[in-house]
């Protein structure tokens, strides 16, 4: 994680460069979680903020606050 | 002895261009690739997702988890080019 921390390219890079911005997050279940993002870390743990949960594509809830364990996330994509 | 290529230096040679993901599973994803870690988590960027649906779903730049990653396939564009 420590080589490309200044490069926006590599995984840690494009990790600082998305948070606070809307992102959506895709678990293995094929779950969707659309998000603020307020922070990532290297687990790929994740706390997102406005989060709406879509199942199916259909709209299921809502959560102020979320936070999603890493070992679920399929990807995080930028919006 | 001749130097051989080691597995990750065939994916840094990689980067910049288009490259098909298959997962353990049924996803596959392609596009162009950014940047990848130790764990081979990738940035993908203009990325199409083939889903086990047939469903293609387009996504701009997406940072996908190495741990259910598979395969790596240099200058593929996903299943439907490879399957004529």
């Amino acid at each position: 994680m420590e080589n490309g921390a200044s490069d926006s390219k590599d995984p840690s890079g494009f990790l600082s460069e998305i948070i606070g911005t809307p992102v959506t997050v895709k678990l293995n279940s094929s779950v969707v979680y659309k998000g603020l993002l307020s922070s990532v870390d290297g687990y790929m743990n994740i706390a997102l903020e406005k989060t709406e949960e879509y199942v199916d594509g259909e709209l299921r809830r809502s959560y102020g606050d979320a936070f999603v364990r890493g070992n679920n996330v399929l990807y995080i994509s930028a919006d | 002895m001749a130097s051989q290529l080691l597995p990750l230096e065939l994916i840094d040679k990689c980067v910049g261009s288009r490259i098909w993901v298959v997962m353990k599973g049924d996803k596959e994803f392609a596009g162009t690739l950014l940047g990848f870690d130790d764990y081979v988590n990738m940035v993908l960027e203009d990325v199409t997702e083939f889903d086990y649906s047939g469903s293609n779903i387009k996504l701009s730049k997406i940072l996908l988890n190495g741990n259910n990653v598979c395969m790596l396939i240099p200058g593929g564009e996903g299943p439907e080019a490879a399957t004529s």
